[in-house]
């Protein structure tokens, strides 16, 4: 048992001193792709993993040779997970499992395999249930993972791509790398082949790194519908152009429109002599307010932010820069004074339930009660591409993620909470019915009305 | 800079040691230093104001109970501006105060056997200004008391806490309740036996001692009461009340801790490692929160459990920052939110105006001073303790 309390940090290395050398290759071949190759072939990509194994190797040993007594371990396991890679390849292709540890890889792999193990060991029994992002190395992913998407999975298991938008922006722009670079096989049609044999694939990879949120669930319903409405005879060009056109039309209705709505519609709502109760750092809560000065607009905003993240202060400089008075809280202490001397709270939201409660980084609803409590407005700003119409949530235990850089041992942390929709006065969406801003139960409304095919 | 500063800087435990050999002033002055510096916290605040009283007492020049009464409140409100935040000052002084009278009555109506004159004196007070509203300027049960004492020929003053509570507001008792009619005849009567008096009110100060330093154990008394096996107790920024309370539950109970608290660690620093370590050995788990707010985890919370810095008169109370949502996060979901308080820290001041009772802390943890165009521009509140009405509390744990 003790070396498994003194895995965790070892581990967490372990995993951490790879990744540069597996996303260097990770990201190059992002781009070779989409710009000279647009079509790579299942032989090619061995081949190219062939060259990956070669470089990697080298660079094991030249770590070897630079510091021989204390990581001699890992990188002889390491060396031997490289040698071991191509036979695995050939597995996971085989098996659809998606599940990174295998028993076979366990006799590989005794540090990796260790490493995952440990990881989700910390996690209470009481919370075994949420999932957490993990980092999963490019080597062991699935063959018929495109390169975009690997890069994008590395990306979102790291957190360098946080919030549901950016995820799903990222996601869609891979997707569409994927659809360039897809070549129908013989014998086979786009509608019937593309979905199960490649799109399947990245998707369950991109759960694997991190649990898609919403937008991304929405997103990929739109684009398997579509596919699945192509006439069988649909010639392969014509089915690819109108694939990438959705995809484009996506981002600029869903994502770019959206904000550009959310943020007027949000920024009328703030007054002359305002002071903005405002919880960490969203987006859209950013762009409103700097929409509303650049309509002319004095008013003041007060942040409340989450000493465990401090995006909050990066939202308070670029406030101040802009010219708004800030007040700044670095916790919720004194949350009841903070909410008192405003007039109004603008929140972000990741993701909105069927039943009108709001998903949004922990500490919202705290902050949402108290200004209930205080009378204060709660208006919380979403693009209805997060709305989801089946799943419904009255506890932030249902659906929620574990932060993986707080997961250890000594700490342990919840991304998100659950807002219920009693707290929230209303919710400001791209849609203009209502002006954009309806009470958060009208929910299913909105999705009625919008008549979008994809979320019904 | 480290080590020099251990040597060099005062501390609560020197300044105890020297307490009988250091001369009164220097004494008062030392603490006053270590209150402004913040060195002390809560229960030992309220351990250090009732030492240096009993110096006062001891050491003081005085020759009748009010003069010692005029020397205790002034050196209590030296003190008490020294540490605004921390109302348990004033409390102390406001009960070494009833001591002081209460020991003067006692020793006044033993001596004198005259309690047909005491009564007789105590009548005459109100009498001599019969008309000036005596009943506006002391609110609250004073009315029902003067008639008391003229008609009964037994004046007495209980010593418990909650006549202190029901008799003081806090202009009354720590600024001029000396001058007030129960004293003032008290000293007419009785200005001989100082020496006795002297004696008795140091004795009655070691007992206040005594109770503010049993109070945790006290309270502990009621850990398995009220933690069940298979409980999941948050506990927020555990104080040493706390800490002692899990720690006895943990002897008789299995049961699951989840500590919160504000402030991130620094790198390398388990926070309350010493607690968890204690736990651990008694076959507890804990689990270390880093969150800001808590409704996230509430439904598998069981009870929520946090130290009192004071409670007032209203049932509120303070309490580190953050209190406030864990109290409110539990009652929203219904769970039972305990709070454990030594009465010693129970105030009868109203907490009217909540924002001045919030105390604000160095916010240069929070924000880089390097970062010249953040703290020029932005104004920074970094809240360390905070009000929590008395609504969202359903357990007061006291050692009464």
């Amino acid at each position: 048992m003790a070396t498994a309390d003194s895995a965790p940090p070892q581990g967490q290395q372990g995993s951490d001193t790879p990744t540069p050398q597996t996303n260097a290759p990770a990201t190059a071949p992002t781009n070779p792709p989409a710009q000279s190759q647009p079509q790579l072939t299942p032989a090619q990509l061995k081949a190219k993993a062939k060259a990956e194994k070669a470089a990697r190797r080298a660079q094991v040993k030249e770590a070897r040779a630079a510091a021989p007594p204390a990581p001699a371990a890992p990188s002889g396991a390491d060396a031997k997970g490289a040698k071991g890679k191509g036979k695995q390849d050939g597995q996971q292709s085989q098996s659809k499992s998606g599940h990174a540890h295998r028993p076979s890889m366990a006799g590989r792999r005794p540090s990796l395999f260790k490493v995952e193990v440990d990881v989700r060991s910390t996690i209470p029994d009481c919370f075994s249930h949420i999932s957490m992002a993990k980092r999963i190395q490019t080597s062991q992913a699935d063959k018929d993972v495109h390169p975009a998407v690997l890069a994008v999975g590395q990306q979102m298991a790291t957190f360098a791509i946080r919030d549901s938008i950016a995820r799903l922006e990222a996601t869609l722009l891979a997707f569409r790398k994927v659809i360039e670079s897809y070549d129908t096989p013989k014998g086979n049609s786009l509608s019937r082949h593309f979905v199960p044999h490649v799109l399947n694939p990245q998707i369950e990879y991109l759960i694997e790194c991190r649990p898609i949120c919403f937008s991304m669930g929405n997103a990929i319903r739109l684009l398997k519908a579509k596919v699945n409405k192509f006439d069988i005879d649909t010639p392969e060009e014509e089915a690819k152009e109108g694939l990438l056109e959705t995809i484009d039309l996506f981002i600029k209705e869903r994502i770019e429109l959206a904000e550009y709505m959310i943020a007027r519609n949000a920024a009328e709502r703030i007054n002359q002599g305002d002071v903005i109760l405002t919880y960490g750092r969203h987006r859209l809560v950013e762009k409103s307010f700097l929409r509303a000065k650049e309509n002319g607009k004095d008013f003041a905003v007060c942040i409340i932010d989450d000493p465990f993240d401090r995006a909050g202060q990066d939202l308070a400089k670029a406030l101040r820069r802009a010219g708004i008075p800030v007040f700044y809280s670095p916790n919720v202490g004194g949350l009841r004074h903070q909410v008192a001397r405003s007039t109004s709270v603008l929140l972000g939201a990741e993701a909105m339930f069927a039943n009108g409660s709001l998903q949004a980084p922990a500490g919202t609803a705290d902050v949402a009660m108290a200004a209930a409590d205080a009378g204060k407005n709660v208006t919380a700003v979403c693009e209805t591409i997060n709305f989801d119409r089946e799943r419904v949530s009255v506890d932030a235990l249902t659906y929620n993620e574990i932060d993986p850089e707080r997961n250890g041992p000594e700490s342990f942390r919840l991304m998100y909470d659950t807002t219920r929709p009693k707290y929230i006065t209303g919710v400001i969406t791209e849609y203009e019915s209502g002006a954009g801003n309806s009470p958060t139960q009208a929910i299913l409304t909105i999705l009625r009305k919008q008549e979008d095919p994809t979320i019904a | 800079m480290a080590p020099a500063r251990t040597i060099y800087a005062p501390s609560w435990e020197k300044l105890e040691k020297a307490l009988k050999t250091q001369p009164l002033e220097a004494s008062i002055e030392a603490l006053i230093f270590l209150l402004k510096r913040r060195q002390l916290h809560g229960d030992a605040c309220a351990d250090a104001t009732a030492s240096i009283l009993r110096q006062v007492v001891a050491k003081s020049k005085w020759h009748d109970v009010d003069d010692l009464l005029v020397q205790v409140q002034k050196a209590g409100s030296r003190l008490a501006q020294a540490a605004p935040h921390e109302p348990v000052i004033g409390n102390v002084v406001r009960r070494v105060m009833g001591l002081i009278r209460d020991e003067a009555t006692e020793s006044r109506n033993a001596d004198d056997f005259g309690s047909e004159s005491a009564s007789d004196i105590q009548s005459l007070a109100p009498a001599t200004n019969p008309l000036v509203p005596v009943p506006t300027t002391r609110p609250g049960p004073t009315p029902i008391r003067l008639p008391t004492l003229a008609s009964t020929t037994s004046f007495h003053v209980s010593k418990s806490m909650f006549n202190l509570l029901s008799i003081a507001d806090p202009a009354d008792s720590v600024a001029g309740s000396f001058m007030t009619g129960t004293s003032t005849p008290i000293s007419q009567a009785q200005p001989a036996s100082v020496h006795a008096l002297r004696g008795e009110v140091m004795d009655g100060i070691d007992e206040i001692i005594d109770e503010i330093s049993q109070a945790d154990d006290q309270i502990a008394s009621f850990a398995d009461i009220q933690i069940h096996p298979g409980d999941f107790v948050l506990v927020h920024q555990p104080t040493p009340t706390v800490e002692k309370f899990l720690v006895r539950a943990a002897a008789k109970r299995r049961f699951t801790v989840l500590i919160s608290s504000l402030s991130p660690p620094q790198t390398g620093e388990v926070p309350y490692a010493a607690l968890r370590k204690k736990l651990s050995a008694a076959g507890i788990r804990t689990i270390n929160l880093a969150t800001n707010g808590l409704m996230a985890y509430m439904p598998k919370v069981n009870k929520v459990i946090f130290g009192a810095r004071a409670v007032y008169q209203n049932g509120g109370l303070l309490a580190d920052s953050g209190a406030y949502t864990a109290a409110r996060a539990a009652h929203e979901s219904s769970k039972p939110v305990i709070v454990l308080s030594g009465i010693f820290k129970f105030c009868p001041e109203d907490p009217s105006d909540e924002a001045s009772k919030h105390e604000l802390g160095n916010s240069s943890s929070t924000v880089s001073y390097a970062d010249g165009s953040t703290v020029d521009a932005i104004e920074i509140e970094n809240t360390v303790a905070e009000y929590v009405p008395p609504n969202l509390v359903d357990v007061y744990l006291t050692n009464l």
